[in-house]
């Protein structure tokens, strides 16, 4: 209950605010990325990976190319790629064993993104001893992202944790709140709100001057602050000097981020405003956080991202593309005519999003070529037939030159059953983390 | 040889002493058994401070009447008392000759010294939940100085934070458009008034939102809606309204005949077009303000297809009848932003205007900038301000003005040094150098003021207080008492109830309580909010009217508003705001019949007598269990093995083995007799099992209890076990650092000396003000790497039980 009184009521009973989000996400300019093009040598490429999922998986027969290898034809749903035919490869026949129920009842769409990325069997469990496995984003960030500022990136763009009964009965909602496990306990929350990521990629943003003025404002602070700790030291005890020193180190560690990040300002790249917050438009939000994904690659802010498009069981309608029904509810389609017609409408909408992106990244130059060359991108959804919740074959592309390491324009249909997990190995054998074995794989896909 | 020692006990109180040990202790406390990893077979009792560590143990366990355990011989009363106090003069008479005070280190502001602070400061209200990342928590409370570390992240965050608060107090201009998101718990019911809500309004959200410059805002409302997306209670028409401080701002229609068909035809196209209609752009002025949203109140019968409907109305996810609720409340803004107005901080800043409005920089303007940053900074840092600071301080205000063109853009400009220096975030105690190393010496006075507020406040010293510390006469006895009454007085010391009872009390872990909805479906974030303002308020109570804390076990009084007496069964109050109440069920009396700590002491199913008992251990006995040992099996659950067995039969089983029964025989009975509370503090006379409460046990001191009031007056009995606690925890939080054996004899005393007069929450408070850890510190060797850190606590026990 929300109360206000004068005198003894707690004013935490109060949910309050302040100035708005201005001042809920703070961060130093210093965290101003370097924010100037990668300027590699062809023999010094920097790979980066994204993953993007999309729920309730796919009409198949709609999505499925007609055709194998060179000589195929996209589908009703894959059209929207069509200008980027040459960067892309269909992977078809692939299945999630894991995700399937193994003798745990219904929660499909939990084990779906809980199985997506790493092919193991979640546990089920509503608690907090939540399980899965270490997935193959995190594998790469452990590996080529410790030399960025964020080893890796999760966004989405639905937060339900407000709605009741939102998750699958027996299944903490972690499971079903991210595709990124960091360990196979961690689940990694996916942060929706475009200013938060913004901010914590760009700090405040604004023109180059205007960053340029703050950070010589945060340089003369901390200057201030070094010239300082010594008279602040005097007559302190041991201990407590200690802690001083370790201040004064933090400082300096700051104003080496702020050294750095300003040297590089000086370049070009234009700097979108920071978003208010969530827009009320999904297309803007997707857009966004894209913009934001590519910002980060150029900027080398990250080299990894994870990305929900959508939540399984999303309710969301599309009517900007003549779906005012909600997703999930769709789903369901029963063979119904008219409701595939409306999901193959959302799935076509979904890739004309990710197309846009592919534009941006082709549009970036970096090193000898542009970012989609060097960029890895993996989409798709880990069930198949939403109305049966099967997750085999599952709806799986691969977009991007991956730093050389991919050649598109193909269908590559593989034998039925091929566990999904196989082509998650050979992504992460390309992204050059020479693994043997990620989930249920049996092996890795030689004509990646 | 005794002799030898002048602070020894007289030989025959030795003898006698060591005569009763070997009777009733050395059977279990020997060398070769150790019974709980305690020999007491060849200590000294004629030398007791060599041992002090041990003996503070054996007094904590003969006071409270745990020792010898039940089923044992035991020593006459007298006998026990004769030895404790005896242990106690020796120990008390070497710490008087020889006083170790302890050394907290460097403190830095945590998250609620740092709001309270900006509070007092800057008269602004800032989150600082959104601004710094969370303390963490040692010895119980959030505020240890071992543990207020620091880190790149944390310092950028400092930093940061400074920016976005300086920029929200000065105004200015330049700030851009943000939205702020604030939602409904999902199980907060709707269907009554709020309090503080208009009369004639139902449901809705109270929001303190502080509006950064003058200029247009957006208030876009989001109605609850079910699990299947439907927009719940709209089959009836209803009128929702914005208020800003009290006036209405904006109303709408929602529901009614066109929307239910509207609905019925295409639900999501609906609700787009229902919510649209819910998004009010209004001119509002800068400052903090309060924005309702809420529904007018329409007369309506009550559903008779329910005879008795749930009072939580959000139960059923699927359900889409009932009355509409507000889900969430987006304001963003400003847009078309005409000024920084005219804003509490604005006036708390600006102290002076400066004589040009001219960008020229006249002297004047220079006098005014003095004027504000001096009061500023005397009070940020804490102290007189130098010619060195405000050197500093006017060279930022100086650049800030030449590269912002105004005089606000200069005082931001300082006032963001201010709040990024150390001296602000940092609390310095400075080793005198007259002062040799391994002695201890009186802290200074504006030392002593700020740890006088940072205890009794959370925040900051006021004006009075730095004056009188900056005179020298604030360690005058008489003024000292007089600055605690005043501050105890002090609407600031709700913090010594919202951040020491509830982090003591273990209250803030309420809100992440949510019981199971089938056990307990009447539970929502009303009830919530009402547990933790009820305990609040009653402990506050025991501050504001410098109460005897024993009030806290035993007060005949509570306070509650309409859902909460329904919840207790207290009738004839209605409406949302809470009052004082006199009760008539001895039951409810004092901390242990209040749902609060009844709530966070349970599971989301069921009670847990283990978890009360712990509770009452820790938190009033001051004599808290150890860890279980590692590999103990859990409660065996109820459908293994066919017969259905109550709490208590399983706990039975469980301490059939020895290595369980040695803890729970005296956690058990406490918790057991609580058990006619359920587990969101109901009363009941059956429990979960449908099976009649059982609440009769024997506590560690041999009283049979059956119920919470012979609970109570078993706890009562021993009036000064429960102030050494409250005393310890006090101790604990002033100083920031736990307390151990060494502290036990000024915690003794402060004790003692209350005990004269009723136990006044306020002699507690003098006393610990008065005390050498408060007032005076140890002077650490400067090439010592670290002091001798107070770790082992009395109150954490090593013994191992395996």
């Amino acid at each position: 209950m929300m109360i206000v009184t004068k005198k003894h009521l707690s004013r935490r009973a109060i949910l309050r605010g302040i100035g708005g989000a201005a001042i809920s996400l703070p961060l130093l300019d210093s965290m101003i990325p370097a924010l100037t093009a990668q300027t590699k040598t062809a023999a010094n490429v920097t790979p980066r990976l994204g993953c993007v999922y999309v729920p309730h998986g796919a009409v198949m027969d709609k999505w499925t190319p007609v055709g194998t290898g060179a000589d195929f034809e996209f589908g009703p749903i894959l059209s929207a790629l069509q200008r980027h035919r040459e960067n892309v490869i269909v992977v078809s026949n692939l299945s999630h064993h894991m995700a399937e129920a193994l003798g745990d009842g219904g929660a499909d769409h939990s084990r779906a993104t809980a199985t997506w990325l790493n092919g193991t069997h979640a546990k089920k469990t509503e608690g907090e001893d939540v399980r899965a496995g270490t997935t193959i984003d995190q594998m790469v960030a452990q590996k080529i992202g410790q030399s960025t500022r964020f080893p890796s990136l999760e966004i989405a763009t639905e937060d339900m944790t407000g709605l009741i009964g939102a998750c699958d009965v027996g299944y903490s909602c972690a499971y079903m709140n991210t595709i990124s496990w960091s360990s196979p306990t961690t689940p990694l929350p996916m942060e929706i709100n475009p200013r938060v990521v913004f901010e914590r990629l760009f700090g405040e943003g604004g023109t180059l001057p205007e960053r340029l003025a703050r950070m010589d404002e945060d340089k003369s602070i901390l200057d201030q602050i070094t010239g300082a700790v010594p008279r602040l030291q005097k007559g302190l005890g041991a201990k407590d000097r200690t802690r001083m020193n370790e201040y004064l180190e933090n400082v300096r560690e700051i104003e080496r981020r702020l050294q750095i990040a300003e040297k590089s300002a000086g370049s070009q790249i234009s700097m979108p405003n920071a978003p208010v917050g969530v827009p009320d438009s999904y297309e803007e939000h997707v857009g966004l956080m894209y913009d934001m994904m590519a910002l980060a690659f150029q900027s080398d802010a990250t080299r990894v991202f994870t990305f929900m498009m959508a939540r399984e069981l999303s309710q969301r309608s599309y009517p900007q593309v003549g779906v005012p029904d909600p997703h999930h509810a769709t789903s369901h389609h029963q063979d119904n005519p008219e409701k595939l017609a409306k999901l193959v409408k959302i799935q076509n909408y979904h890739l004309t999003l990710f197309a846009k992106f592919l534009d941006k990244l082709k549009a970036t130059p970096d090193g000898d070529g542009n970012l989609l060359d060097h960029t890895t991108l993996l989409y798709g959804s880990c069930l198949s037939n939403s109305n049966i919740h099967n997750h085999n074959p599952l709806p799986t592309l691969l977009a991007g030159g991956g730093a050389g390491t991919l050649k598109g324009g193909r269908h590559l249909k593989n034998p039925e059953n091929t566990p999904m997990a196989n082509l998650l190995l050979s992504v992460l054998n390309k992204m050059g983390v020479p693994t043997e074995k990620v989930g249920d794989s049996t092996s890795g896909i030689a004509d990646v | 040889m005794p002799i030898a020692f002048a602070q020894t006990a007289p030989t025959s109180s030795a003898s006698a002493n060591r005569a009763l040990l070997d009777k009733y202790c050395v059977t279990c406390h020997s060398d070769r058994a150790k019974t709980g990893g305690l020999t007491l077979e060849k200590l000294d009792v004629a030398n007791v401070a060599a041992n002090a560590e041990t003996w503070e143990k054996v007094i904590r366990k003969l006071s409270v009447g745990a020792m010898p355990p039940s089923g044992m011989p035991k020593p006459s009363p007298a006998d026990v008392s004769a030895l404790v106090s005896s242990l106690e003069t020796s120990l008390d008479k070497a710490y008087a000759a020889n006083p170790n005070p302890g050394h907290a280190t460097l403190h830095r502001l945590n998250r609620t010294e740092y709001t309270n602070s900006v509070r007092d400061l800057l008269g602004l209200d800032v989150d600082a939940a959104s601004l710094l990342p969370p303390d963490d928590e040692s010895y119980g409370f959030d505020n240890n100085a071992d543990v207020l570390g620091v880190s790149p992240v944390l310092l950028e965050r400092y930093v940061s934070a400074s920016r976005k608060v300086s920029r929200l107090a000065v105004g200015d201009p330049t700030q851009g458009a943000v939205a702020q998101t604030f939602r409904a718990r999902p199980d907060l019911s709707q269907d009554k008034r709020v309090e503080g809500m208009p009369l004639g309004t139902r449901g809705g959200l109270l929001m303190h939102y502080n509006f950064p410059l003058d200029g247009k805002y957006v208030v876009k409302i989001v109605l609850a809606r079910n699990t299947v997306d439907v927009i719940r209670g709209l089959e009836e028409a209803h009128q929702i309204e914005v208020l800003v401080d009290g006036a209405r701002v904006f109303l709408a229609s929602i529901g009614g005949t066109s929307d239910t068909e509207a609905l019925v035809k295409n639900p999501a196209e609906a609700r787009m077009m229902i919510e649209s209609r819910l998004q009010a752009r209004v001119p509002v002025k800068a400052g903090p303000r309060t924005v309702a949203v809420t529904f007018l109140q329409k007369d309506q019968a009550e559903d008779d297809y329910i005879l008795e409907p749930f009072i939580r109305t959000t139960l059923d996810p699927v359900n889409e009848a009932g009355l509409p609720h507000v889900d969430q409340v987006v304001i963003s803004g400003p847009y078309n932003a005409t000024g920084p107005g005219d804003t509490p901080s604005r006036r708390k800043i600006f102290v002076c205007q400066p004589a040009s409005a001219s960008p020229a920089n006249s002297g004047d303007d220079v006098g005014c900038a003095k004027k504000i940053l001096s009061t500023l900074a005397k009070h940020a840092y804490r102290r007189p301000i130098t010619p060195t600071d405000m050197e500093t301080l006017l060279s930022f205000y100086q650049s800030g003005r030449n590269q912002g063109g105004s005089f606000d853009a200069g005082i931001e400009r300082a006032l963001r040094l201010i709040l990024s220096s150390p001296e602000f975030v940092f609390r310095f105690e400075r080793d005198p150098s007259t002062v040799a190393a391994g002695s201890s010496y009186k802290i200074d006075d504006l030392e002593l003021a700020s740890r006088l507020s940072f205890f009794l406040w959370s925040s900051i010293p006021d004006d009075e207080l730095l004056d009188l510390a900056a005179a020298g006469k604030l360690s005058n006895p008489a003024t000292l008492d007089g600055q605690v009454r005043r501050m105890l007085a002090d609407p600031r010391a709700q913090a010594l109830a919202t951040n020491f009872a509830a982090q003591w009390l273990y209250l803030r872990n309420l809100k992440n309580f949510a019981p199971d909805p089938n056990e307990f479906p009447d539970f929502d974030d009303n009830l919530r909010v009402s547990l933790l303002t009820e305990t609040e308020m009653f402990f506050g109570s025991v501050v504001n009217e410098d109460r005897n804390v024993l009030d806290l076990l035993n007060g005949d009084y509570t306070f509650v508003n309409e859902r909460l007496a329904r919840h207790y069964g207290i009738p004839d109050v209605y409406g949302p705001r809470f009052r004082r109440v006199t009760l008539t069920d001895n039951a409810r009396r004092g901390l242990l019949g209040q749902g609060s700590v009844l709530t966070v002491t349970s599971y989301a199913t069921r009670t847990s007598p283990v978890l009360r008992g712990k509770w009452i251990l820790t938190n009033i006995l001051g004599t808290p269990p150890p860890a279980p040992p590692p590999n103990v099996p859990a409660l065996k659950e109820n459908n293994e093995g066919g017969k259905i067995l109550s709490v208590r039969e399983r706990l039975e089983e469980h301490r059939k083995s020895p290595a369980c029964a040695s803890c729970h025989k005296i956690m058990d009975p406490l918790g057991f007799a609580l058990e006619n509370f359920d587990a969101i503090g109901q009363w009941r006379a059956k429990s979960e099992d449908g099976a009649p409460i059982d609440a009769s046990g024997v506590l560690l001191d041999g009283s049979k209890v059956d119920g919470p009031t012979s609970l109570r007056a078993a706890l009562m009995s021993r009036p000064e076990v429960f102030v050494t606690t409250l005393t310890e925890k006090l101790m604990t939080y002033a100083l920031g650092r736990g307390t151990d054996f060494s502290d036990e004899p000024s915690i003794r005393a402060i004790v003692a000396r209350a005990s004269a007069d009723h136990y006044h929450f306020s002699d507690l408070i003098a006393g610990i003000v008065k005390s050498p850890e408060f007032r005076t510190k140890l002077k650490t060797a400067p090439d010592v790497a670290s002091p001798p850190v107070k770790t082992a606590s009395l109150l954490q026990e090593n013994a191992s039980h395996n």
